[in-house]
């Protein structure tokens, strides 16, 4: 019992030695802090729902923005991540304005109906409230003058904008094409049935696959399924998905099915380590930028102007560029660092 | 003497049932897409991604079959896995990277093993605990940032574990089938897995006969979270990339081959067999339900059902229900007396 208890505390001190290792910037932003506290005046709080899971590739990139902003305009941030699950987003909500925080960033997955009567509330005792990623325009319309703006792709339109590269990319009337996503949940394939739209208006076959709750967690799982789908439609001219993992892992998905770089034309959302070699193959033609560092830094920019400056809320369309084996070779490093 | 009838003996071999319906799957499938599984390539996609998860399910066949759970596997591939692959990125070399993620999930297990059996936590608190500390340390330990390590892909390593034997057969099968093998002995032929079983069955008995139930607990968390570390490596290695989320979706799927396996969620019973065959099911239903053309909402729905009549089958035949079954069958096939003319 002895031996087992201290070899216990010695692991547990190895454990909080490596995790203040991790923490190295700390003096950094206690300096550059209380530098920002001088000009912009008191600490806000935030909380802030970043989607899904702690440093996954389709949420590192926004918490990296949002802790940029906070530690610029002097705000102490309180992150919430979901899973991208819109029944936890609603109990984060509450539980964020329980807390009486001076902003709330919130994401538009649960839906207008679900978010109006909680956001009623919390703008009533004066808690700012914006959103991110996924819009709510009614509520936007109702509580811009006190600082209710959106910071993120037009979903739609950036799904639209990814099925008209993958067009270009060599797509022909005709050709038949598969869109994989989320489509059992609504609010998460918006983005996807812009491509759906755009590849069947430019007269493609288009079929919808949806996606599991099993590969949601896990895209590695993807593999055999999409390999599955392609043999049974060897004549499948292009894979469309805005899911940041599984777009991650289609290039293992083409190479367990054989396929060579181009042969397929492939439309993802994102820019994981993954993604970018699934890009230098040519693997991946096309994957939609919706800049999640900005999607971080605006809302917590937002709140911090509202909050001091009463700056109403401002709507920002994050999503207006891809990523292609043309323009690859500029931005990896930056997302390498985790700010593309 | 009567003489049992051949199917009922049959039967009686270790998961044949089981065995038999994953045959019968794929002979499903083999009916209903037949473009896709009569060809070589979904079954070399299965062989690539199933080992992973196969190696976590052999791991919990001996933690369920001590009458225990481990929640935190799922865990420690994102902690073994960051270990990996931040060794192999830092130092460059990746037999000392394999050595310390698998000691990295030893690690996870020991601590499991300890908080279970000397300090008397139950293990799915204990475990469900270890889950979101492991998740969450490896998040902070890696800033978040998910990590491409493409480089390893010209290292023997990649070649030993997860390279081609001639040109298409994913080595991670190999080493994962290897392992079945090693733990089928373990659990049947070695003294280990006979106290396992005794402690499975009654911890108070198992004691009275002379075995040493905690020590035999922090061995057992503790092989569960080496041969977890190992499926991380196996999965980093085959995808060249590391996530602070990966494993994630394993927690349910390994579960499910193990049970489906027949090893029984009261402990005293485990099938190192059943559970090999039980993740080739688990696995391969989802493409299998796609290759059929069952697109759109009914994928989930199917698959759960195919999963359903797969562990009803498994029971049936394995309880050697099959000799009364078949007799029935024969009795409504048959004429009776009084319908002959």
């Amino acid at each position: 019992m002895k031996r087992s208890t201290k070899l216990i505390a010695l692991l547990a001190a190895i454990t909080l030695i490596l995790a203040a290792c991790g923490s190295d910037e700390s003096s950094d932003t206690t300096t550059t802090a209380a530098a920002a506290a001088g000009a912009m005046g008191d600490e806000i709080t935030v909380y802030m729902q970043m989607g899904g899971n702690q440093g996954d590739p389709s949420t590192l990139a926004r918490t990296n923005g949002a802790k940029a902003a906070a530690e610029a305009l002097n705000v102490k941030l309180i992150e919430q991540y979901s899973g991208w699950d819109p029944q936890v987003m609603i109990e984060q909500f509450k539980e964020a304005a329980a807390a009486d925080p001076d902003g709330i960033v919130i994401m538009g997955h649960p839906g207008e109906d679900a978010f109006a009567s909680l956001v009623a509330d919390a703008e009533s005792r004066g808690i700012v409230i914006t959103s991110g990623n996924n819009p709510l325009p009614n509520l936007q319309a109702q509580y811009q003058a006190s600082g209710f703006g959106y910071a993120g792709a037009d979903l739609h339109a950036g799904g639209y904008l990814t099925g008209q590269a993958m067009v270009a990319a060599g797509l022909q009337a005709g050709d038949k094409a598969v869109v994989y996503d989320i489509w059992h949940n609504e609010s998460r394939s918006v983005s996807s049935q812009g491509i759906y739209d755009a590849l069947t208006d430019a007269g493609l076959e288009v079929e919808k696959l949806d996606v599991s709750d099993e590969v949601d967690q896990e895209a590695s799982l993807a593999i055999p399924i999409l390999t599955a789908y392609l043999e049974d439609h060897p004549d499948i001219k292009a894979i469309g998905t805005q899911h940041g993992n599984i777009t991650a892992n289609l290039m293992k998905v083409l190479e367990a099915a054989g396929k060579e770089p181009g042969e397929v034309i492939v439309g993802g959302i994102d820019l994981s380590p993954a993604t970018i070699e699934g890009i230098e193959a040519g693997y991946i033609s096309v994957s939609f930028d919706q800049v999640l560092y900005l999607q971080g830094y605006l809302p917590i920019m937002q709140v911090a102007f509202t909050s001091r400056y009463l700056i109403p809320g401002l709507d920002v369309n994050t999503g207006v560029g891809t990523v292609t084996p043309a323009n690859i070779a500029e931005i990896a490093p930056l997302i390498e660092e985790g700010i593309r | 003497m009567a003489k049992r009838p051949v199917l009922t003996r049959l039967a009686k071999l270790e998961s044949l049932p089981i065995a038999a319906v994953l045959l019968t799957l794929y002979l499903v499938f083999m009916i209903t897409a037949p473009n896709v599984f009569t060809g070589h390539r979904i079954y070399m996609s299965f062989l690539q991604t199933i080992p992973p998860m196969l190696v976590l399910a052999l791991g919990l066949t001996f933690v369920i079959t001590a009458g225990e759970i481990d929640l935190s596997f799922s865990a420690v591939v994102a902690f073994s896995g960051f270990v990996f692959s931040w060794w192999y990125r830092t130092v460059g070399e990746p037999w000392s990277a394999l050595l310390l993620a698998i000691l990295a999930g030893a690690l996870v297990g020991y601590v499991n093993g300890v908080l279970v059996a000397k300090i008397g936590v139950p293990s799915i608190m204990a475990t469900l605990a270890a889950q979101f500390f492991w998740a969450g340390l490896t998040v902070l330990l890696a800033g978040g940032a998910s990590w491409n390590i493409k480089g390893i892909q010209d290292e023997a390593l990649h070649g030993v574990f997860v390279g081609r034997l001639f040109g298409s057969v994913p080595a991670q099968s190999l080493w994962a089938l290897a392992l079945t093998v090693f733990c089928w002995f373990l659990l049947n032929r070695h003294r280990f897995g006979e106290e396992i079983m005794f402690v499975g069955d009654n911890p108070n008995v198992a004691r009275v006969m002379g075995i040493n139930v905690e020590r035999t607990k922090i061995k057992l968390f503790t092989m569960n979270g080496a041969m977890a570390g190992f499926a991380a490596m196996l999965l980093t290695t085959e995808m060249n990339t590391f996530w602070t989320t990966q494993g994630e979706g394993y927690l349910l799927p390994v579960m499910a081959a193990v049970f489906i396996g027949g090893s029984s969620i009261a402990g005293g019973e485990g099938f190192i067999v059943g559970t090999f065959f039980g993740a080739y099911i688990i696995g391969s239903l989802e493409a299998g339900v796609v290759a059929t053309g069952i697109g759109g909402y009914w994928t989930q729905l199917v698959s759960g059902l195919v999963m359903g009549a797969s562990v009803v089958l498994n029971i049936v035949i394995g309880d050697g229900r099959l000799t009364a079954v078949s007799n029935r069958v024969r009795s409504w096939a048959t004429p009776s007396r009084g319908d002959r003319g």
